[in-house]
């Protein structure tokens, strides 16, 4: 299957997640269903695929960022590392969601939170933590 | 009988405001990554890291809502935590966030926060004004509650400093931001002040800003010294010294 065509077929799935997250509130387990287990699975198979079927002949490694840029310049490994971002974002998202709800803060002050894991992944992890420690002074799991 | 000695007042009545503890826990903690963005980015606004001015914001409304959730302490147990203190420090709260993100988000685009007169930011420009009038409105709301209690000097000195802050601070910043920037006067070839930055050659509105800002710090310790005569003086004084400092940056003269 062509990089592209897996690209414009693993970006909406991702969606579909946030979506989910975004109106968790009208069901909790249903979103987390879809965001913490059924989207990163099935992305994290494509993944998976990606890496068994692609790594051998990919350039690059991990050991300098010249050699992460190189990895990145192949389209088979750079649509693994774009899969990888949008399954652990969504599954991050997906424990925003469910950690905001079993500590009492309101969903829609995670909401900007979630965005900001969706955008930028860890600003969004920064962002959440911030705002759990501010409100519960929690920061451990 | 004898008189019943009269107790001693306790200092602290109650313990600090815990919605504006977590406003300034807040703003203290997002600052984290402005100052990760100041060390690594090496654009240049005005002369100055293009982070200076939000960092400079964060650290302004740490120091504010800081020390209002402290003065808080000063009054009984449930004072500002009623529903509508509630209400009203969530509006604040809204307007704080909403001046840092404009004012960060400026920054990591590269452009100027405020007097930005360019398309969506000069539509975004006043309303952040009025977010500034609302944001400040919380030292007058508070110094109100203190004023009730201004038999006592000390509650007298900080309802003055509390309502100072609002009364110099909006028309001294009104004045300003409805201008062309801070500064009044030219030529500017870049003397300023070490650390604080106003500037040495022409008049400089922030420096009437910065100190009608500070009036709830700096009247509240004439309230140590007991003497409601002094706190008068030192309202007095402190308010002819902004006069002074606004009139002289407006004529576009440096403060010495």
């Amino acid at each position: 299957m062509p990089a592209d065509a897996l690209f414009q077929i693993a970006n909406p799935m991702a969606l579909l997640g946030w979506l989910a997250l975004l109106a968790a509130p009208l069901a909790p387990r249903l979103a987390q269903s879809v965001a913490a287990a059924t989207v990163p699975l099935v992305l994290s198979l494509a993944y998976a695929g990606l890496v068994l079927a692609f790594w051998w002949e990919a350039p690059g490694g991990f050991g300098s960022l010249p050699e992460v840029m190189a990895l990145f310049t192949h389209p088979h490994t750079a649509l693994a590392g774009w899969l990888h971002y949008l399954a652990f974002d969504l599954l991050l998202g997906a424990w925003e969601v469910r950690t905001a709800r079993a500590e009492g803060i309101a969903h829609w002050a995670v909401i900007p939170c979630l965005v900001l894991t969706f955008l930028f992944g860890p600003a969004g992890l920064l962002a959440f933590g911030i705002l759990r420690f501010t409100l519960t002074r929690k920061v451990l799991p | 009988m004898t008189a019943i000695p009269a107790l001693p007042r306790a200092w602290a009545a109650s313990s600090p405001n815990p919605h504006l503890m977590r406003l300034t826990l807040l703003v203290a903690l997002t600052a984290l990554p402005v100052m990760a963005a100041y060390g690594l980015d090496g654009r240049m606004f005005q002369g100055d890291s293009i982070w200076l001015k939000p960092l400079k914001f964060h650290l302004a409304l740490v120091v504010y809502t800081g020390s209002l959730a402290i003065y808080a302490m000063l009054l009984p147990e449930g004072t500002f935590t009623s529903r509508r203190w509630r209400i009203y420090i969530g509006a604040v709260a809204a307007c704080i966030i909403a001046e840092l993100l404009w004012i960060g988000g400026a920054a990591a685009l590269g452009t100027a926060s405020h007097f930005n007169t360019v398309g969506l930011w000069g539509v975004i420009y006043p309303l952040m004004g009025l977010a500034a009038v609302v944001l400040t409105s919380l030292s007058l709301a508070m110094g109100v509650v203190f004023w009730r209690h201004r038999a006592d000097p000390p509650m007298l000195a900080l309802a003055l400093g509390l309502v100072l802050t609002f009364v110099l601070t909006v028309p001294v910043a009104g004045t300003m931001s409805s201008g062309t920037g801070h500064l009044v006067g030219t030529p500017v070839t870049g003397a300023r002040m070490p650390l604080m930055g106003w500037s040495r050659e022409v008049g400089d509105l922030r420096l009437a800003h910065f100190l009608a800002t500070h009036a709830m710090h700096v009247v509240p310790l004439a309230g140590l010294t007991g003497s409601r005569a002094a706190v008068w003086a030192t309202a007095a004084g402190f308010t002819a010294l902004v006069g002074w400092c606004f009139a002289r940056a407006l004529m576009g003269l440096p403060p010495f």
